[in-house]
């Protein structure tokens, strides 16, 4: 039995997906409890899996009993589990958000669950085409998620994420036949080994355009500039439980994906072979940097910044891995973590503090101190550690990306990284200061603005708009975690080092 | 390891400051007098040496508590004069909250000046630029703006420092202090290192054309604050440009001889009190950052000899003027007079304070300086020489020259001038203490130089620690001493007239803060504006291909119409069933792989 649990990890929050709809036909409250024991279960097998790959060695499944490269492999290596621990903790950890949060319907938790199967699959899968497959599991779950907002907006938003998204996903896959056409095969390590043999080895045509095309339906699905643009719709228009959902995890996986694919199939032999397509997923990842900060900058809506903020995060991850040398990979992979927890708790606090005072923009979050002092506090505490104060997680991510591209002389990235934290400083520090600072609008203001806002949020059936101390609590775990990860991480630094064989 | 040793002073001082936010208010002020105090004790009597080395701080070694002569001086200064403003914040009604700001900043500059790595200094110098703006901010009004720039200027500064520590790191593999600064490097960017240490210092010192935040960062939060502002980021940064340079460097040297020279000609021309003590403090961090440039034994003493005086008599004359506001509500010299009269204490206290930073004989200013200009007479040979005089030893002269005239100015102003109409009530009584305290301290290191001695990092009176045994009372010094507070008189009385008709002068930042705001502006309106015009050409392109795909039929009327000439039955055309938008995504994502692609094959 303990040997099938990778793709037990897969097929547990499947299955526990069809149940809530089983169950509906008697109650319609089951969702939240059969999720939460589904969840269990998955956290139980990820721990398992997390403490196995700890010890050193990855672990393999060849689902069905088919051998490589014929059947499909499961890998699950030090990169791997640490995601799937990320999507188990951060999945779990919204149930309790999502109880008084909403929607409480029960094909909600359905979606729930089949995101998590398909983020899960994303994270151990070791073959090109289950990738796909996972990736619009992934996708459709998101797309319906994000719909399940009762707002027109959110429709419309789930709208262009599905158009948008199921392009990328189909350019992701054309990449997939190139490479079957050109190898024969669809394993990632027996691609990693077939990919230099094709005549023209790693320069021949049908590689690179695979690779363009691989690459760039990903960038699609991570929100990279300027393919990004389902994504602040989607951020700002679903409920907030799904905006912490997604904005936590969805593109989280799909960068680990990108970075999959770059260095278990295409492997670094491949940048050392046509330097351009190193240079070009760099530029991409740079110019999302400092365009995504930007853009961020001018919003007035806390949401939309945060999502602007996150095309600007993932330039910095991709840049990361674009540089490709051990230190700054590590130093993605922190941030890669440690911007989903940050991001995530900044959704949930956003939801938080729209429930308790329906203040949206920055302006409104004049005071906030006041008004909602546990979730400013929590706010302000992750808005640093995004900012990359130490000893918070993001200061440890970004130092050592900046460490490995002095090392590499990458002093490009260098002055990208500067110029972003000092971006980032701006959106948060006028933020933060909005919050302490500012004194808070008078009463009648304050009323006129929460009025509409209540009345917009209401939840369809019966459920208020009020904060449950559940949800308190997941703004505040994020917060504590933040911090608490930044001095962990340096401690499994270099575990995670010594697992990561595939880098130079 | 010893109790001494176990815990950083850092963070006993910063659970205190969190203590004092919720404490009642006389308890808390109660313990972080004790606190502060407790930590000058502990400077006093710790073993120098490296402790707490176990912690792995991101896989690099670190040493988060270093003691030697010169993190022990700042320490006790840090530590003693931390007690005297709580006290004074106190007295002067500062609330909890802003004081546990204060302790905070004060937590971290002693973290700052007792690490023993790279790392852990930088992590508390970040920290110290943080804390500071939420002091600043805390008040709230016009100081929130300055506490912004401040920020930003503190910021690029830190990411400087950064640059040179990281760069260091990977010259020398190491975070640890190894006694010989901040590396070179070499190649075609050898010394670049040094440079971007100098600069981001080079903002906390107020380097001459970086200087802007302090004027106008000092003089707008509570005047409390004011008191622990001007003690702790500059002295914090000629601490970090000693660690940095540790064997001088003769630009750094003439640097510190212009900051004495430019912040004293301002401070002349200031009428604001605040604003003229805060060019002030430029001027006589120059005069330390020159000791430091110099780099011999004798000038390093000379450099912390004067921070440590510095430090007593600035955080006095804020005290002062701090008084004179809180009593007044005035902060304008030329709104003020006579009150020397009316407040007998505070104007004994500003006496004592301006003999002492103008370098007075008896007065501690006279002998840290004193220890600067012999060090750059006599262990300063770069170049020109006017007579028996360098080029720096005259920067330093002219400078305390400026530095008497703008106190009698100031004192002529406040407290001499023409009468005060209407009651004032002299300092209360926390903050008569706390100005006494610290006077009778200016006094005692001024007439009993040995005690300041005894403290410095070299003993200037030994032939075979310093190149030149330093003597602070003799003739021709005290001739000096006199003479510049002569010229300084003639100075003032010749510049009274024209300096009064004088409005506010421009600084730097009258021109650099329209230019940061405009390029800011014009960067995010560039970058939106760009995004604009791309956008609305890929709207206007996708807007075909959207309804070619989108409306095929009509497409095809249209092409059959060209094709034979001839009408074609147009009734059902479809409506638009998508928004133009995300055809222009997905023309913007095709546009996106279709370039990767043939990027990559040429």
């Amino acid at each position: 039995m303990i040997e099938h649990v990778p793709v037990l990890l897969v097929v547990a929050p499947i299955v526990g997906g069809a149940l809530p709809l089983l169950v509906g036909l008697l109650t319609d409250r089951a969702g939240w409890s059969v999720a939460t024991l589904t969840l269990g279960v998955h956290a139980a097998l990820a721990a398992w899996l997390v403490a196995t790959v700890a010890g050193g060695q990855p672990v393999v499944y060849e689902v069905g009993g088919f051998a490589a490269p014929y059947g499909i492999e499961l890998v699950v290596d030090g990169l791997s589990a640490a995601v799937v621990g990320l999507v188990s903790v951060v999945s779990l950890g919204v149930l309790a958000y999502a109880r008084r949060a909403g929607p409480h319907t029960n094909s909600f938790y359905t979606l729930y669950l089949l995101l998590v199967a398909g983020l899960s699959g994303m994270s151990i899968t070791g073959d090109v085409f289950n990738l796909y497959v996972f990736l619009e599991i992934t996708g459709l779950a998101a797309y319906a998620l994000v719909a399940s907002g009762d707002q027109d907006a959110a429709a419309v938003a789930a709208l262009r994420y599905l158009i948008i998204g199921t392009f990328g996903a189909s350019l992701y896959l054309l990449g997939v036949g190139y490479l079957l056409v050109a190898t024969g095969t669809l394993n990632m390590a027996d691609l990693a080994t077939k990919i230099p043999q094709v005549a023209g080895g790693y320069t021949s045509t049908l590689i690179l355009a695979a690779f363009g095309l691989m690459t760039a339906g990903l960038a699609v699905k991570v929100a990279l500039y300027p393919v990004h643009t389902w994504q602040p719709d989607a951020y700002a228009n679903s409920p907030d439980s799904v905006s912490t959902l997604i904005s936590a995890l969805v593109s989280t996986v799909a960068a680990y994906s990108l970075a999959r694919i770059v260095f278990s199939v295409f492997t670094v032999d491949f940048f050392a072979a046509v330097p351009l397509a190193q240079d070009a997923l760099f530029a991409v990842a740079a110019i999302s940097v400092v365009v995504g900060s930007a853009l961020a900058v001018s919003q007035r809506d806390v949401r939309r910044m945060l999502a602007y903020s996150s095309v600007s995060q993932f330039g910095l991850v991709i840049a990361g891995f674009a540089v490709a040398s051990s230190t700054a990979v590590v130093g993605a992979i922190i941030h890669l973590v440690g911007h989903a927890v940050m991001k995530g708790g900044l959704f949930a606090t956003a939801g938080i503090i729209e429930r308790k005072t329906g203040a949206r923009t920055i302006e409104e979050y004049a005071g906030l101190t006041d008004r909602a002092p546990v979730a400013a506090g929590a706010f302000a505490v992750l808005a640093f550690s995004m900012v990359g104060v130490p000893p918070a997680v993001g200061f440890v991510g970004k130092w050592y990306i900046v460490l490995g591209a002095v090392e590499v002389g990458a002093w490009a990235l260098v002055a990208v990284l500067l110029l972003s934290t000092v971006l980032t400083l701006a959106y948060f520090a006028r933020l933060v200061e909005s919050m302490y600072f500012t004194d808070a609008p008078t009463a009648a203001e304050a009323e006129a603005v929460a009025e509409p806002e209540a009345a917009g949020a209401a939840i369809p059936d019966g459920g208020d708009a009020a904060v449950s101390p559940g949800m308190v609590a997941v703004a505040v775990a994020a917060a504590v975690l933040a911090v608490a990860l930044g001095l962990a991480f340096p401690g499994v630094e270099q575990a995670l080092e010594n697992s990561l064989p595939f880098l130079p | 390891m010893s109790a001494l040793t176990m815990v950083p002073p850092a963070v006993v001082l910063l659970s205190v400051a969190v203590a004092v936010a919720v404490l009642p208010r006389r308890i808390g002020h109660a313990l972080g007098i004790l606190a502060t105090g407790a930590t000058a004790a502990w400077a006093v009597v710790v073993p120098a040496g490296t402790y707490l080395t176990d912690l792995q701080f991101l896989g690099f070694k670190t040493a988060l508590v270093h003691v030697d002569e010169f993190s022990r001086l700042m320490a006790i200064i840090f530590g003693l004069i931390g007690a005297v403003a709580v006290l004074y914040s106190y007295a002067s009604e500062a609330d909890s909250r802003q004081t546990a700001f204060a302790l905070s900043y004060v937590a971290t500059s002693v973290g700052a000046v007792t690490a023993g790595d790279w790392l852990t200094l930088l992590f508390f110098w970040e920290l110290m630029a943080v804390t500071s703006t939420l002091l600043v901010w805390h008040y709230g009004g016009r100081a929130v703006r300055a506490g912004f720039r401040y920020a930003v200027f503190h910021g690029i500064g830190g990411s400087l420092l950064m640059g040179a520590i990281v760069w260091h790191y990977t010259i020398t593999g190491t975070f640890l202090f190894d006694g010989s600064g901040i590396a070179a490097g070499t190649g075609a960017l050898a010394g670049l290192p040094q440079v971007m240490a100098a600069i981001g210092i080079g903002v906390n010192v107020g380097f001459v054309g970086l200087h802007a935040w302090l004027p106008d960062t000092y003089p707008r939060p509570h005047i409390a604050a004011s008191v622990f502002l001007c003690v702790f980021t500059t002295k914090t940064g000629v601490y970090g440009m000693y660690r940095a340079f540790p064997d001088g460097n003769v630009w750094i040297a003439y640097m510190g001889g212009a900051m004495a020279v430019f912040g004293v000609f301002y401070a002349l021309l200031q009428n604001d009190m605040r604003r003229l003590l805060s060019y002030h403090i430029q001027s006589q961090v120059g005069y330390m950052i020159a000791g430091v440039g110099i780099g011999s034994a004798l000038a390093q003493a000379g450099a912390f000899a004067h921070v440590f005086n510095h430090i007593l008599y600035k955080s006095l004359l804020f005290m002062t003027a701090g008084v004179v506001i809180y009593r007044t509500g005035e902060e304008d010299l030329k709104k003020l007079g006579g009150l020397a009269r009316e407040m007998p204490i505070t104007a004994t206290a500003f006496t004592v304070a301006a003999l002492s930073i103008a370098g007075f004989p008896f007065f501690n200013g006279f002998v840290s300086k004193g220890i600067v200009i012999s060090a750059s007479h006599y262990t300063f040979d770069y170049a020109f020489k006017l007579a028996d005089y360098t080029g720096l030893e005259i920067m330093l002269l002219v400078g305390g020259v400026g530095t008497f005239a703008s106190f009698i100015k100031f004192g002529y102003y406040a407290f001499f001038h023409g009468t005060h109409d209407g009651e004032v009530e002299d300092a209360n009584r926390g903050q008569s203490v706390a100005m006494i305290v610290v006077a009778v301290l200016c006094v005692v290191y001024g007439v009993f130089d040995s005690a300041l001695f005894a403290i410095l990092p070299f003993d200037v009176t030994d032939g075979a620690v310093v190149d030149h045994v330093y003597k602070t009372y003799t003739i021709a010094h005290l001739v000096e001493g006199v003479a510049l507070a002569l010229a300084g008189l003639v100075l003032f009385v010749a510049t009274k007239k024209p300096l009064g008709k004088l409005g506010r002068v421009r600084d730097v930042d009258s021109a650099y803060n329209p230019l940061t705001f405009y390029a800011t502006r014009g960067l995010v309106r560039g970058v939106t504006e760009l995004y604009a015009a791309v956008d609305r050409l890929a709207v206007r392109v996708a807007r075909g291909v959207t309804y070619a795909v989108t409306s095929p039929t009509a497409v095809v009327d249209e092409l059959r119409r060209r094709v034979t000439g001839g009408g074609v039955d147009t009734e059902d055309r479809p409506a638009h069933p998508l928004r133009a938008s995300i055809g222009t995504s997905i023309l913007v994502l095709a546009l996106f792989a279709t370039l990767g692609i043939v990027i990559l094959s040429l």
